[in-house]
C-alpha cells in the first residue's frame, strides 16, 4: 500500500472517535504489558504480605489468599491475556484465510466441502469442546492457544470466502487469468492483497473473542497454572470465596473490569477498521 | 423442503459421529496411560490383576475396530459408563442434572431473544439518535463482559451485600418445601443465574434485529404505509418487526450452542446443579469418563435443538419452502 492510502486511512481513523478510543486503549494495555516489571511494585509470584489484606498504602488492591500483591498480579496478567488473545487470533486468522481463499477461489466441490466443514464447526458448542480438549491435553499456555484457534477459524473463513468471491470477478483478476498467470501467482499477487484488509479487522475481532474465551477457560481451572492471567486470578478469587466477602471490591471487580476494557477496545478497533476499509459501509452511516 | 431437511439431518449426523469419534479417540491417543483416563488416578495403587480386569472390562485388549463398535453401541443405548469419582453410573447423574440445565438455558434463550428483539426494534426505529447510540454502546459493553464475572458481581451485590436472593444452588437444601413454596424457592434461586445468562447472550439478537429492521425500514411497503397515514406503532410492530424477525430465527439456532456453553460457566459460579456444573466438577476431579459424557450430552442437546429449529424454519419463511419444495 502506498503512502497516500495510509494518509487517507489515518484521516478517516482520526475522525472516527470510536476507533481512536479503541486504539488508544490498546496502546495503553500494550505499554502496561511491556513495562510490567517497571510499574509493578512487587513480584507477583512472591509472598510479600500476609494473606487476605485489605487495600492500603503499600498494597493498592490488597493481597490474595497466599499474601501476593493483587495489583502487581493484575499488571503482569495483562501480558498473559494480551499474548494469548493475539496469538490465538493470529493462528485462527491464518487458518481462516487459507480455507476461505481456497474455498472462494476454487469453488465447486472443494468449496462446498469446506463450507460444510465450517457449518459443522459452527454447530459444535465450542466452550464445552474446549473444556474437553483442555482437560485431556492438559493446561499450558500453548495448549490453550491451540484449543482456542482450532475452534475460532470458522467464522473468519466464511467472511474471507465471500470477499474472495467478489475479488475473483474483478477485471484485473480475470485479465491475469486470461494471459495465463499461474494460480499461485494470482492468489499471492492479486487475491491476497485484497483479502488482507478484511483479515485485519477479523483478526482484531477474533482477538477480542479469544481473550474472553481464555478468561472462561482459566476461570474453570484450565489455564496455565504457572502464568496467571486475569481469568486465573478470578479462579482463585472464586475458589477462596472472595466474592462472598468484602474482598469482592478489590479482588473480583478489577480483573473483570480489565477484561471488559481490553475486549471492548479490541472490538471498537475492529468495528472501526471494518468501517474504514469498507467504503460502502462508511457512506451508508 | 424435504431435501433441505434431509441435508441438514445428514449434517447433524456427521457432527454427532465426529464428536463421538473424538470422544472415543481422546483417551486412547493422548500421551499417558489410557487406564488413568478410564479409571482415574487411583490406577497407580492397583495390582496388575486389577489393572487387567479394567482393561478387560473396557475391552482395551480387543482390536481398535472392535473397541469402537462396542463404544458406539454403549453410547446409543445410554451406557455412558461409571463415574469413578462419584461412584455412580453416569447416566443417573445426567438424568438428575439435565432438567436444571434445560430450565436455565431454555428460559435464558427465550428471554434474551424477546429482549433483544424489542430493543433491536427500538434502536433501528430511532436510528442515529441518542437512544440508538446509547443502546448500541450498552449492548456492546454487555457482550464484552466475562459471563462468570457478571455472575460473581451479581452474587456479591444482590445476595451477599443486600441479602435479597440466595447465594447458590437451585433450591434450598434440606428444607422439604412442597408445592407453591418449593416453586417460589426455585424461582428465587433461578433469578440471578438467569439474569447473568440473559445479559451475556442478548447482544447477538439485538445486533441482528437492529440490522435486519434497518433493512426492512428501507423497503417500499413501509414508505407506502407511512404515506397512507398508518399509525406509527402499527407500522413499527406489525409491518416492520414481523418481517425483520426472520434472520433472528437463524441467530436463535446459532446461539443455542453459545447459550449452553455459557450456561456451563454460569452454573459453575452459582453452583447450579446442571450438566455444566457437572462438567466443571468432573474437570476438577479429573473424572475423564464424566467429562466426556457431559460433553456428549451438551453436544446432543445442541444438535437436536438445531434440527428442531430447522424443521420449524420453513414455516416461518415462505421463501425457504418454495425454493426447496
Amino acid at each position: 500500500m502506498d503512502k497516500q492510502k495510509w494518509k487517507h486511512y489515518w484521516r478517516v481513523l482520526s475522525s472516527n472517535k470510536l476507533g481512536l478510543f479503541g486504539v488508544s486503549l490498546l496502546v495503553i494495555f500494550l505499554c502496561i504489558a511491556l513495562f510490567a516489571p517497571f510499574i509493578a511494585p512487587f513480584d507477583p509470584t512472591e509472598r510479600v504480605g500476609s494473606p487476605f489484606m485489605k487495600p492500603n498504602g503499600v498494597f493498592l488492591l490488597g493481597t490474595n489468599d497466599i499474601g501476593q500483591d493483587i495489583f502487581s498480579e493484575l499488571l503482569y496478567g495483562t501480558r498473559v491475556s494480551l499474548l494469548i488473545g493475539v496469538i490465538a487470533a493470529l493462528i485462527s486468522i491464518i487458518l481462516g484465510c487459507l480455507i476461505g481463499v481456497i474455498a472462494g477461489y476454487f469453488s465447486g466441490k472443494v468449496d462446498s466441502f469446506l463450507m460444510r466443514l465450517v457449518d459443522l464447526v459452527l454447530v459444535i458448542p465450542f466452550l464445552p469442546l474446549m473444556i474437553l480438549l483442555a482437560a485431556f491435553i492438559g493446561p499450558s499456555f500453548w495448549n490453550i492457544v491451540l484449543v482456542i484457534s482450532l475452534i475460532s477459524w470458522a467464522s473468519p473463513a466464511r467472511v474471507i470466502r465471500s470477499q474472495v468471491l467478489t475479488l475473483k470477478t474483478k477485471g484485473y483478476v480475470e485479465a491475469a487469468r486470461s494471459i495465463g498467470t499461474g494460480v499461485g501467482a494470482i492468489l499471492t499477487r492479486h487475491i491476497l492483497p485484497g483479502v488482507i484488509p478484511i483479515a485485519l479487522s477479523q483478526f482484531v475481532l477474533a482477538a477480542s473473542h479469544s481473550i474472553l474465551i481464555e478468561a472462561s477457560l482459566s476461570f474453570l481451572g484450565l489455564g496455565d497454572p504457572f502464568t496467571k492471567s486475569w481469568g486465573t486470578i478470578l479462579y482463585y478469587a472464586q475458589a477462596r470465596g472472595a466474592f462472598i466477602t468484602d474482598a469482592w471490591i478489590w479482588w473480583v471487580l478489577p480483573p473483570g473490569l480489565l477484561i471488559t476494557t481490553l475486549v471492548i477496545s479490541f472490538a471498537f478497533t475492529g468495528y472501526s477498521l471494518e468501517e474504514i476499509l469498507n467504503p460502502r459501509l462508511r457512506k451508508e452511516q | 423442503m424435504g431435501k433441505f431437511v434431509a441435508g441438514k439431518f445428514l449434517q447433524y449426523v456427521i457432527v454427532i459421529i465426529l464428536m463421538v469419534t473424538l470422544n472415543f479417540l481422546l483417551p486412547r491417543v493422548m500421551p499417558g496411560n489410557p487406564l488413568v483416563f478410564l479409571a482415574g488416578e487411583d490406577v497407580g495403587f492397583m495390582s496388575s490383576a486389577e489393572k487387567e480386569a479394567i482393561l478387560e472390562k473396557h475391552g482395551l485388549n480387543d482390536s481398535i475396530v472392535q473397541q469402537y463398535g462396542t463404544y458406539l453401541k454403549n453410547i446409543f443405548t445410554g451406557e455412558f459408563g461409571f463415574s469413578y469419582q462419584q461412584k455412580r453410573p453416569i447416566i443417573e447423574l445426567l438424568k438428575e442434572r439435565l432438567p436444571w440445565t434445560i430450565l436455565l438455558s431454555g428460559l435464558g434463550l427465550v428471554l434474551s431473544t424477546i429482549i433483544g428483539v424489542l430493543f433491536g426494534t427500538i434502536s433501528a426505529w430511532k436510528r442515529g439518535t441518542k437512544t440508538d447510540v446509547n443502546l448500541l454502546t450498552m449492548f456492546m459493553f454487555l457482550s464484552a463482559m466475562p459471563s462468570f464475572w457478571v455472575g460473581m458481581i451479581l452474587v456479591s451485590v444482590f445476595s451477599v451485600q443486600l441479602g435479597w436472593l440466595p447465594v447458590f444452588g437451585a433450591e434450598s437444601a434440606w428444607s422439604n418445601l412442597k408445592g407453591m413454596d418449593r416453586f417460589i424457592d426455585i424461582v428465587k434461586h433461578l433469578i440471578l443465574p438467569l439474569t447473568t445468562l440473559v445479559l451475556i447472550s442478548v447482544t447477538s439478537t439485538f445486533m441482528i434485529m437492529r440490522y435486519s429492521m434497518l433493512n426492512v425500514l428501507g423497503e417500499d411497503y413501509i414508505m407506502i404505509a407511512k404515506a397512507k397515514g398508518v399509525k406509527e406503532k402499527v407500522i413499527r410492530y406489525k409491518h416492520a418487526m414481523r418481517n425483520a424477525l426472520l434472520p433472528v430465527a437463524t441467530v436463535f439456532m446459532l446461539s443455542l450452542g453459545f447459550t449452553l456453553g455459557g450456561a456451563t460457566v454460569i452454573e459453575t459460579v452459582f453452583a447450579y446443579p446442571g450438566v455444566g456444573r457437572l462438567m466443571f466438577e468432573s474437570v476438577l476431579s479429573r473424572d475423564y469418563p464424566l467429562i466426556q459424557a457431559t460433553f456428549l450430552i451438551i453436544t446432543f442437546s445442541v444438535v437436536i435443538a438445531n434440527f428442531l429449529a430447522d424443521l420449524i424454519y420453513p414455516f416461518l419463511d415462505p421463501k425457504v419452502g418454495r425454493h426447496n419444495g
